[in-house]
């Protein structure tokens, strides 16, 4: 490696153009509002949207934990958010278990998860472990079609939506703040991850392995750490995901699911939080925006994404910002 | 029927399964032995293989009829079609590409592998296209086992395909030249070996191959759908895996090896039609997990 | 830089997600169908014969004085895309909704539909899983997967078959014909030889095909689509398979015999009526072939049927308020249709089967009773 790259900051270029703690405040402080009206501003069909792509936020920043901080791609992403999904979708249906009991199940789940699949695949080369992913996604999937309990192809109907101290989240405008409560402590999450002991070793694994290696860095549990930590992230959203649609099935944790959040995490820029939130706003809008175009909505969608790749493999958000 | 009936055709199955899966799967290793590039649209390659064949056909159908010539002189035109697809590929998406993190160049390919697939939902609204190709039903009984004069053509010409493949590979100039790259790139460079022209061929020979494997399949098994890349591709690449990837033998051996288990997989109690996949990936993750060489393939570092 | 964007963002969501102003003198209908994905085609004919239906009710002076409008939300047979859709017609102000083709994509949108207390009438989709979740504004009139399994059985009981294989795809609607059948036919004291699965695009079915015709069934019973159909009726019978081969409704297309060629001779289906076998839909036929150039699908009748049920209930109710409107449909017995007369069980589902029994004979579907 020529030159070791100037230490990256998870806010990308944001964190020059708010140098002062004033103006931060001022940022969060502004999009704090428009978060709070936005419902009012966009209506019912509007709030829908956002509430999706609040939700894909919170998946994509789970999987930038992953590709983005530890290097590593994880092209069955969707297993931890159909984990987190049918955990919640069966404890409370077949046990009758209450929805913030089942939470942290489901999150126990995934986390058990990502451990046996990661454990034993972490050591293998990068573009094998893509493969690996792939294949436990599909199988994870297939399980899901062909078991009895997971409600086979047609999924699990009438998953209740959850009471949080005597308020009952039903409506989407609800939904809508659920999301934006979990986005928003995604974000805080991330931050605190990138910036603690864990997360400089995740960037010496990403730059280069053999050096973190010499370091003392444990690669392999490092590695494992991301791939748990973006598990958690999948579950959590697949078990809100659960809760807010009422019924889930397997054609909702495919392959494409998988590739549509890897798409958040690369449009935007990986690694860099804004240019995340950026991308997982882009994958839901931009399908509604091109709705009109049909089919070729996926083809325009496959092409900038060929397009980010070959000139601009750091994604949309700049890295730092021009004064 | 009795045991020893499913048996053989079990075995039939499979060995025709896995000619499909071989010859997919030679492209994967052969790109990766050279370029260490994990070729994610190469699955596309043969559905793209699959509908060039299928337009060839419609054009040459009137003049050469829907029977074995014409399906045999459109499968040659599409594979020299898709092996030139193959060539463009790595350079406008794969050759700037190349000294970028392994990341990023998985990434591009992903990308690419969509926007085939996607081009070709465009094109074909989603449906499946009939290939048109009149092969008849003719072949040879053997007690309660018939094959077909076309499962015998289509693995002869297979079978056929990958010995000149390993026949290039190990005999011509060109072959070693591959072989020089795939082993140390920038020393085959100084020793005045055309490294890109090099690549370009890999990319050509791997591409027809997967485009064969298309048009074959199509005019075998009778239609066309956009997204049939994707399976096959997941599949050719845990052939590639089982055998070794990077090996060509490997590929082949690791192609039939897959095919067996599959239509022997479905036969089992416990596995049958329904866990047949996971049974694969399983086989694809212990694998990887226990023997990430593959049977045939040669150790190697990681180069980051 | 930064404002710039964030203008630019405001103006994307705005563009996006505004609720399109409403016109006072029009009614408007929301058309919920695939347009996009593999199943565009079955879509586009249902939009298509709700579009002819509106264009007929409106040369007849409308529905309570006022015109009809059409828009279409496009579920892409996926059910998040379904959940956007129905949102978004939910939000557009629609005064009732005829759509519904993919089961499974159809299920998460009755709870927005029930929400937003907007009628909905289900022309195609038809799986049992819909009933449970019905809020009750939603109501089928294409015969659910429990008639289709009666008329299924009554004909094997009648062709004196024993042992049965079934073979589904793995998704909602296919799965659940499948497993309904395989109940009813073991409760019946039957046998299913084999129970299979096979994936969408999967070309080659010849270790199922071993597996089935070791079994020596006398029928094979395929619940899924034509596409995937085509190409194993034509294994099956390549590979020597002698016995009855039967496919569900939503295999009834001309496309399955460009698939799986002469193979797909004598082949059963199981299907709601299309236009080609009702004499009372002659006149619908011919003016959808001059409007839109092809033939009407095989859930184009009963889309029009919908399209003119649901004009019927407002015009009965004489209001668009959703409550007299769904009692309207609740209480109906609705005549002037071209697939038969249309009246719903308490659980709002068709109150007779409308399955027929088709036989593909010399590359077409004939009615065989």
């Amino acid at each position: 490696m020529a030159q070791f790259p100037e230490r990256p900051s998870a806010w990308g270029g944001l964190a020059t153009l708010l140098d002062t703690p004033q103006k931060r405040y001022a940022a969060i402080a502004v999009i704090l509002v428009a978060m709070a009206v936005a419902p009012y501003i966009f209506g019912s069909y509007g709030t829908v949207i956002l509430t999706n792509a609040l939700l894909y936020v919170l998946l994509a920043l789970g999987l930038n934990i992953v590709v983005g901080y530890a290097g590593l791609l994880d092209l069955g992403f969707a297993a931890f958010f159909a984990v987190g999904a049918y955990t919640v979708g069966i404890t409370t249906l077949h046990f009758g278990l209450n929805f913030w009991l089942a939470l942290p199940l489901a999150v126990l789940l995934a986390i058990v998860a990502g451990i046996v699949i990661g454990a034993p695949t972490l050591r293998l080369r990068s573009d094998y472990l893509a493969i690996v992913t792939l294949g436990f996604g599909e199988i994870v999937r297939i399980t899901a079609r062909n078991l009895r309990e997971t409600g086979g192809a047609s999924g699990l109907i009438g998953i209740d939506s959850p009471w949080l101290f005597g308020w009952h989240i039903r409506t989407p405008l609800d939904f809508y703040y659920v999301f934006c409560a979990l986005a928003i402590l995604g974000v805080i999450a991330s931050v605190r991850l990138a910036n603690s002991r864990l997360g400089r070793a995740w960037l010496y694994v990403r730059h280069d392995e053999d050096a973190a290696e010499a370091m003392g860095i444990n690669r392999v549990k490092v590695k494992l750490a991301a791939y748990v930590v973006g598990a958690i992230y999948g579950s959590i959203g697949g078990a809100f995901f659960a809760a807010n649609l009422g019924a889930i099935s397997p054609e909702s944790f495919s392959f494409r699911q998988s590739v549509l959040i890897l798409m958040a995490v690369i449009l935007g820029g990986m690694g860099k939080i804004p240019g995340v939130i950026l991308g997982a706003f882009i994958v839901i809008l931009a399908p509604e925006l091109l709705r009109d175009f049909g089919d070729l909505r996926l083809l325009i969608f496959a092409v900038g994404l060929l397009l980010i790749m070959l000139f601009r493999p750091s994604g949309i958000w700049p890295a730092r910002s021009k004064r | 029927m009795s045991i020893f009936d499913i048996f053989t055709n079990q075995l039939l199955n499979g060995i025709v399964l896995g000619s499909f899966y071989a010859l997919v799967a030679l492209g994967y290793t052969m790109v990766f032995g050279v370029v260490k590039l994990l070729n994610f649209a190469h699955g596309e390659l043969y559905m793209v293989g699959g509908f060039a064949g299928f337009l060839v056909l419609s054009f040459l159908a009137p003049y050469l009829g829907p029977g074995w010539l014409g399906v045999a002189v459109s499968l040659v035109l599409a594979m020299i079609a898709v092996g030139f697809l193959g060539v463009v590929i790595e350079r406008v998406a794969y050759a700037p590409m190349l000294s970028a993190p392994r990341l990023s160049i998985l990434i591009t390919a992903l990308a690419v592998s969509l926007v085939l697939q996607n081009g070709m939902l465009t094109l074909t609204k989603g449906q499946y296209v009939p290939f048109g190709a009149a092969l008849g039903f003719g072949g040879v009984k053997l007690g309660n086992l018939f094959i077909s004069y076309n499962q015998m053509i289509l693995v002869g010409v297979a079978a056929a395909l990958m010995l000149a493949l390993e026949l290039f590979v190990s005999r011509t100039q060109y072959g070693r030249a591959m072989r020089a790259v795939s082993v140390d790139k920038d020393m085959a460079r100084l020793m005045g070996i055309n490294v890109n022209a090099v690549i370009a061929i890999t990319f050509f020979l791997g591409s027809a191959l997967a485009a064969a494997a298309g048009s074959m399949a199509g005019a075998y098994y009778g239609s066309l759908w956009y997204f049939m890349g994707f399976l096959i591709g997941l599949k050719a690449f845990t052939a590639a895996v089982i055998g070794g990837i990077g090996s060509i033998p490997g590929a082949m051996l690791g192609g039939l090896i897959l095919g067996l288990l599959e239509s022997f997989g479905t036969q089992l109690p416990g596995v049958g039609s329904e866990w047949k996949d996971v049974f694969s990936f399983s086989v694809l993750i212990l694998v990887l997990v226990f023997k990430p060489t593959g049977l045939l393939g040669k150790p190697e570092q990681e180069r980051m | 830089m930064r404002n710039v964007m964030k203008t630019a963002a405001g103006l994307a969501l705005a563009i996006v997600l505004g609720v399109p102003a409403m016109a006072q003198d029009t009614l408007t209908i929301g058309i919920m169908v695939p347009t996009t994905g593999s199943e565009a085609t079955y879509g586009q004919d249902m939009a298509n014969a709700v579009n002819l239906a509106i264009g007929e009710i409106n040369a007849a002076g409308g529905v309570l004085g006022k015109q009809l409008t059409s828009t279409i939300g496009d579920d892409g047979c996926d059910a998040q895309l379904a959940v956007n859709a129905a949102s978004k017609l939910a939000a557009s102000g629609v005064v009732g909704v005829v759509g519904g083709y993919c089961s499974g994509a159809t299920v998460p949108t009755l709870k927005i539909y029930g929400d937003a207390k907007i009628p909905l009438i289900i022309p195609a989709a038809n799986s049992t899983k819909l009933i449970p979740e019905n809020p009750g504004n939603a109501f089928m009139i294409n015969s659910t997967g429990n008639d289709q399994v009666a008329k299924a059985i009554e004909y094997f009981n009648a062709k004196g078959i024993k042992k049965i294989a079934i073979i589904n795809q793995g998704d909602a609607y296919s799965q659940d014909l499948a497993d309904l059948t395989k109940k009813n036919w073991e409760a019946a004291g039957n046998t299913v030889t084999n129970f299979e699965v096979t994936n969408k695009g999967e070309q080659d079915y010849s270790a199922v095909v071993t597996a089935i015709t070791a079994a020596s069934p006398d029928a094979v019973f395929w619940t899924a689509y034509y596409a995937d159909g085509g190409l194993l009726i034509r294994q099956l019978r390549e590979r020597g398979y002698q016995g009855l081969i039967a496919v569900g409704d939503g295999s009834n297309s001309p496309e399955l015999f460009k698939i799986a060629g002469p193979a797909a001779e004598g082949v059963i289906a199981f299907s709601n009526p299309t236009a080609e076998f009702l004499p009372e839909a002659k006149a619908f036929a011919e003016a959808y072939q001059k409007q839109f150039g092809a033939a009407p699908g095989p859930y184009s009748t009963l889309s029009y049927d919908a399209m003119k049920l649901l004009a019927w209930a407002l015009n009965t109710a004489g209001t668009t308020d959703s409550a007299k409107v769904i009692e309207t449909l609740q209480g109906a017995n609705f005549t002037e249709t071209i697939s038969g007369p249309i009246s719903f069980t308490p659980e709002k589902t068709l109150a007779r089967s409308n399955f027929v029994v088709l036989e593909g004979k010399g590359g077409a579907w004939t009615l065989a009773q």
